[in-house]
C-alpha cells in the first residue's frame, strides 16, 4: 500500500442492516463498486491482473455489523476528502455508507490490522441473568480442530444488561477469536434458549 | 402484498449464503404507481440466474410499461428451501419479499431442458397448484419462455401459457391482455383463450394431444379444443433489437454469481448454421447493433454498476461487421480503469490472437477452442466449417503469445459419429499438444496444459438433428473410454459430462406431452436440482419412468426419417421444417452450409417467416485488422475466469 506518489484516503463506513449478512469479500466487493461508480481516480495496480489499489479493515463475519468500519483507497491524485466523500455517498447503499473521509500516511499501519482491539453489542431475543464464558472453544479450521483459549483473546466483559451483552475482543497475529462463536458457546454453556438477534462491532482501535 | 421479511430474517443465520435472499442491491427498487405485479422466476438459485439475460430484459420491459411492476425471484438453495418447507414460509419475490402466489402473473423462464423439475419446486415452494389444470380463478397465471418453449410439450402441465421466441414486447402485451381481462371480470378460462389468440403463445390445455399415429396422419400433434385457436405457434421477434439501446438497467449483486459483469449484447442470432446448434435457429435472423449504441453502452454501463469486467456477449461477437471499431474504442475507454473486457465466444485464427490480447490485456489463463468433432468429414456433416489448419494456427499463435492452457470442446455421439471420428479426437489433441511442445520454451514447457471437454450429443428441436436420437448412455461411456485409452500422453487430462444427465436432457428436448407427466412424477419422487451433479437423483426419474410405463430411451434414442413429424411441429421458429430437413440430407452427404450474413441467402425461411432480414452494421466481409473470415476456429476464452 506504501507509495509516496499517491494519495492514502481512508473512509469510515457502516455495515449494518440486511447488508450485515454479507460475508468479508462480498463487502470488498461492493466497496471496490461503488468507488467505481462515485468516479474518483483510484490507481490501478500494474501487476499480471491490473486491479483498483484498495485496502480493507479487519474481516466482519457473516451476520456481525459494524458502525466503524475502514477501509483505505489510494488515489492518483488528490481529492478533498469531504468532496470524495460526497462522491462516494451518492453511489453507496444506505446499509453500507461511508459517513467519513480522511487521509493517512502512505506508510501508516495496514488497515486491516491497524485496530486490533474491537469492542462489540449482541442483542439478543430474550434477556439472561447469568451468562458463563468458556475456557476454551474448539473449533474445526480446514479439516483441522484448533482450541482457542477464550482469555487470549476476551480483553473485556461480557457486561449483561438485559438481552444486552457488551465484550472487547482483541486480534492477534496468531488469529483471532469470532464473536459470534463465543456469543453463542457463552449460551450454550450457560444452557439459555435465548438466540442472538444481531451483533454488531461498536468501535475498533489500537491496544 | 404481504411482507414476508420479518419470517425470512431469522432464518438466514441458518443457511448458506445468506446474500441470495438479502434484495437491497444496487439498482434494485420495486416500481410504486403500478397495479398489476409480474414476478420473474429463474428457476434455479440466485448465483445462477441474477445475472440471466432475460431476466433483466424483461424486468425492465414490464417496469417500462405503464401500469405493470416486475419483480425477481429464485429457487432458494436446498438448505432454504427445506428450511422454508419446516417453517410454512413460501417462496419470496426479493424486491418486496412479498409471497409469489400474491403476483398477478408468475413468469418462468425456462433456460435448459434439467430446469423442469426445479419450475414444480418453485411453484409448490410458492403454494400454487403445480398442474395448471388444478389452479383456481384467484392463483396467479403462470407463464413460461426461454429456450426450452421451443419443445413446450415437456412443461405443457405445469403452464398456463407459454410464450414462443423473444419476450421485449411480447410479455408487456402479454401481461397488458391479461390485466385488461382481469379487470373486466373475465373467467380464467376466457384469459387463457384470449392468450391462446395472442401472437406467439401457446396454451397447452386448450389442445388435446393426438396419438403418434394420428399425429403422423394429420401431420401435427395438437388439436385445438375451441374453434378459432391456431394449430402453428410462431415464434415472436424484438424487431426493434438493432437500434435499442445495448444499455440498460441492472442489478448489480453482492454476492459472486455466474457472468458477474456487466452484459452488452452486441447482436442477436447467427447463421454459421451448425447442425446442432438450436440457439442459431432460434434467435435468426442476424442484427446487430451499431458500433456507437455499444460503445456508448458499455461506457454507460460501466459508470452505473461500477463492474471491472464487461462482456460483449452474443452468440459470436467476432462476426459483428464492426468488431474491430469497436474493440478499439472500447479498450481506449478502458485504458488504466483495470477493466477487462472478454468476448465469451469468438471465433479466430492466426490474427484473432491479436484479437485475444485486445480483450484480455496482459492476463493469460485459458483458451477454450470449439472444433467439436475430431474428424473433417465430421465437422462438415455437423457443418462446422472449420480445419485442422485453423486450429492448429489458432493453437500455434496462443502458445507463442504466451497463453499455456487450451482446452478443447467436442461432442460425442453426433450423427454418423465412428470409432475413428473419437480416435480423430485424441489424434488432432496430441498434435496440439505436441505443437505447443515445440513452441514453448523448454523451461516453460511443465506448465502446459492441454484438456479435452466433451459432451454428450442432445439432439434438439427446431435443428436439422431433431430427428436424430441421441446414442445410449453405455455407448456414450464406451466411446468415452475409447478417447480415454487412445490418448498416448499423460499430460491431456480428460473430462466428460455425465451422461446419465445427458439422457435426461434428451428425453426432455425430444418428448411429447407424456414426458410432463414424467417430470411430475420425478419430481414427486425428489428429483430436483437435475442440473446439480451432486444432487442429480437418476432413480426418481427410472422410477417415475417405470410408474407410468413411458420408453424413456425410446424417445431419447429413436431416430426417425425427415418426413416424421416431430411432438413440437406446430411451434416455429422460422426456420421451416423443409429446410431442416434438406439440411439434414446435407448432412449425411457430407456438405456444408454457408453462412448467409457472409453470403447469399440460404433458405432456411427465417426472415420470411418473421418479417425482418438480417440486419448487419455494415456489410460482413474479411476483416483486415482482426483476420476475421467465414469458416474461422470457434473459441471460447475463459481468460478472465482463472
Amino acid at each position: 500500500m506504501s507509495d509516496p506518489a499517491l494519495f492514502r484516503l481512508r473512509f469510515r463506513f457502516c455495515k449494518q442492516g440486511r447488508l450485515a449478512m454479507l460475508s468479508h469479500l462480498e463487502v470488498a466487493h461492493a466497496l471496490e463498486r461503488a468507488v467505481r461508480r462515485a468516479g474518483l481516480p483510484f490507481a490501478v495496480s500494474c501487476g499480471f491482473s491490473p486491479h483498483m489499489r484498495i485496502a480493507f479493515g479487519a474481516a466482519l463475519p457473516v451476520g456481525v455489523g459494524g458502525t466503524q468500519e475502514i477501509f483505505d483507497l489510494l488515489l492518483k491524485e488528490y481529492v478533498a476528502p469531504q468532496k470524495a466523500l460526497e462522491a462516494l455517498r451518492a453511489t453507496s447503499a444506505p446499509d453500507m455508507m461511508p459517513y467519513e473521509a480522511y487521509y493517512v500516511e502512505h506508510n501508516a499501519t495496514a488497515a486491516s490490522v491497524c485496530y486490533p482491539v474491537s469492542d462489540y453489542v449482541a442483542v439478543l431475543t430474550k434477556p439472561i441473568d447469568n451468562l458463563q464464558v468458556p475456557e476454551s472453544i474448539s473449533v474445526i479450521r480446514k479439516k483441522k480442530e484448533k482450541v482457542i483459549a477464550v482469555g487470549e483473546y476476551l480483553l473485556d466483559g461480557p457486561h449483561v444488561e438485559g438481552n444486552i451483552i457488551k465484550f472487547t475482543l482483541v486480534a492477534k497475529n496468531s488469529g483471532s477469536l469470532r464473536p459470534d462463536l463465543l456469543l453463542s458457546e457463552c449460551l450454550k454453556l450457560s444452557g439459555s434458549d435465548a438466540r442472538i438477534s444481531n451483533i454488531t462491532r461498536v468501535d475498533q482501535r489500537e491496544q | 402484498m404481504t411482507d414476508l421479511w420479518p419470517r425470512v430474517e431469522p432464518l438466514l443465520a441458518q443457511v448458506e449464503r445468506p446474500a441470495r435472499y438479502l434484495n437491497h442491491e444496487w439498482g434494485s427498487g420495486v416500481k410504486e404507481d403500478a397495479d398489476f405485479s409480474f414476478c420473474m422466476i429463474y428457476p434455479d438459485t440466485y448465483e445462477l440466474g441474477q445475472a440471466n439475460q432475460a431476466v433483466r430484459i424483461l424486468m425492465n420491459a414490464v417496469n417500462a410499461t405503464e401500469n405493470l411492476r416486475a419483480e425477481r425471484g429464485f429457487l432458494p438453495a436446498v438448505d432454504m428451501c427445506d428450511l422454508m418447507r419446516a417453517e410454512k414460509l413460501p417462496l419470496f419475490s426479493l424486491e418486496s419479499c412479498a409471497p409469489v402466489s400474491e403476483f398477478d402473473v408468475v413468469g418462468i423462464t425456462l433456460p435448459h431442458e434439467l430446469c423442469a423439475t426445479n419450475v414444480l419446486e418453485v411453484l409448490d415452494l410458492a403454494g400454487i397448484p403445480v398442474l395448471s389444470a388444478d389452479r383456481a380463478e384467484e392463483d396467479p397465471i403462470v407463464l413460461g419462455g426461454g429456450p426450452c418453449a421451443y419443445n413446450p410439450e415437456p412443461f405443457a402441465l405445469f403452464f398456463d401459457a407459454i410464450t414462443i421466441g423473444e419476450g421485449e414486447t411480447a410479455t408487456p402485451e402479454t401481461l397488458q391482455l391479461i390485466r385488461s381481462l382481469r379487470k373486466q371480470g373475465a373467467s380464467r378460462r376466457e384469459i387463457l383463450v384470449a392468450l391462446a389468440k395472442l401472437p406467439g403463445t401457446y396454451v397447452p390445455s386448450l389442445y388435446r394431444w393426438r396419438s403418434e399415429e394420428e399425429a403422423q396422419a394429420a401431420g401435427c400433434w395438437i388439436e385445438p379444443l375451441e374453434e378459432g385457436l391456431p394449430t402453428l405457434i410462431e415464434k415472436r421477434v424484438f424487431e426493434g433489437f438493432a437500434e435499442s439501446w445495448g444499455w440498460e438497467p441492472c442489478v448489480v449483486p453482492y454476492t459472486e454469481v455466474v457472468h458477474d459483469r456487466l452484459n452488452v449484447e452486441v447482436l442477436r442470432g447467427c447463421a454459421r448454421g451448425c447442425r446442432f446448434c438450436q440457439a442459431g435457429m432460434m434467435y435468426r435472423p442476424v442484427r446487430e447493433r451499431s458500433a456507437d449504441n455499444i460503445v456508448e453502452s458499455v461506457i454507460k454501463g460501466l459508470d452505473e454498476t461500477g463492474y471491472d469486467e464487461v462482456s460483449l456477449t452474443s452468440l459470436s461477437t467476432t462476426d459483428h461487421s464492426q468488431i474491430a471499431d469497436i474493440l478499439t474504442r472500447i479498450n481506449s475507454y478502458c485504458d488504466g480503469k483495470g477493466v477487462r473486457i472478454s468476448i465469451p465466444s469468438q471465433r479466430l485464427d492466426s490474427f484473432g490472437i491479436e484479437l485475444a490480447e485486445l480483450v484480455a490485456g496482459q492476463k493469460k489463463g485459458g483458451l477454450t477452442f470449439a472444433p467439436e468433432a475430431g474428424t473433417q468429414r465430421l465437422r462438415d456433416v455437423i457443418n462446422k466449417g472449420v480445419t485442422e489448419e485453423n486450429l492448429f494456427s489458432a493453437v500455434d499463435a496462443a502458445f507463442s503469445s504466451g497463453w499455456r492452457r487450451c482446452k478443447l470442446y467436442f461432442m460425442i455421439g453426433l450423427p454418423t459419429e465412428t470409432d475413428d471420428d473419437i480416435k480423430g479426437i485424441a489424434r488432432i489433441t496430441q498434435q496440439v499438444l505436441e505443437r505447443a511442445r515445440k513452441i514453448v520454451p523448454p523451461e516453460q514447457r511443465g506448465s502446459i496444459q492441454v484438456g479435452i471437454s466433451c459432451a454428450v450429443f442432445v439432439p434438439k428441436a427446431q435443428t436439422p438433428f431433431q430427428w436424430d436420437g441421441q446414442i445410449a448412455p453405455e455407448e456414450a461411456m464406451r466411446r468415452v473410454n475409447l478417447l480415454r485409452h487412445s490418448i498416448k500422453f499423460r499430460a491431456i487430462n480428460v473430462g466428460w459430462h455425465d451422461p446419465k444427465t445427458s439422457f435426461v436432457e434428451a428425453v426432455m428436448s425430444r418428448g411429447g406431452r407424456e414426458v410432463s407427466q414424467w417430470v411430475y412424477t420425478a419430481w414427486t419422487k425428489g428429483a430436483r436440482f437435475d442440473a446439480w451433479t451432486e444432487l442429480f437423483n437418476q432413480q426418481a426419474w427410472i422410477d417415475a419412468a417405470d410408474e407410468l410405463g413411458i420408453d424413456s430411451a425410446a424417445i431419447a434414442q429413436a431416430s426417425y426419417e425427415t418426413e416424421y413429424v416431430m411432438p413440437w411441429s406446430h411451434i416455429s421458429c422460422g426456420v421451416s421444417t423443409k429446410w431442416l430437413a434438406h439440411e439434414r440430407k446435407k448432412a449425411t452427404a457430407e456438405k456444408t452450409t454457408p453462412d448467409c450474413t457472409f453470403g447469399p441467402c440460404s433458405g432456411c425461411g427465417a426472415c420470411q417467416s418473421v418479417g425482418i432480414e438480417n440486419q448487419l452494421s455494415e456489410p460482413r466481409t474479411k476483416n483486415e485488422l482482426l483476420g476475421l473470415s467465414e469458416g474461422e476456429i470457434a473459441v471460447e476464452q475463459e481468460v478472465n475466469h482463472e
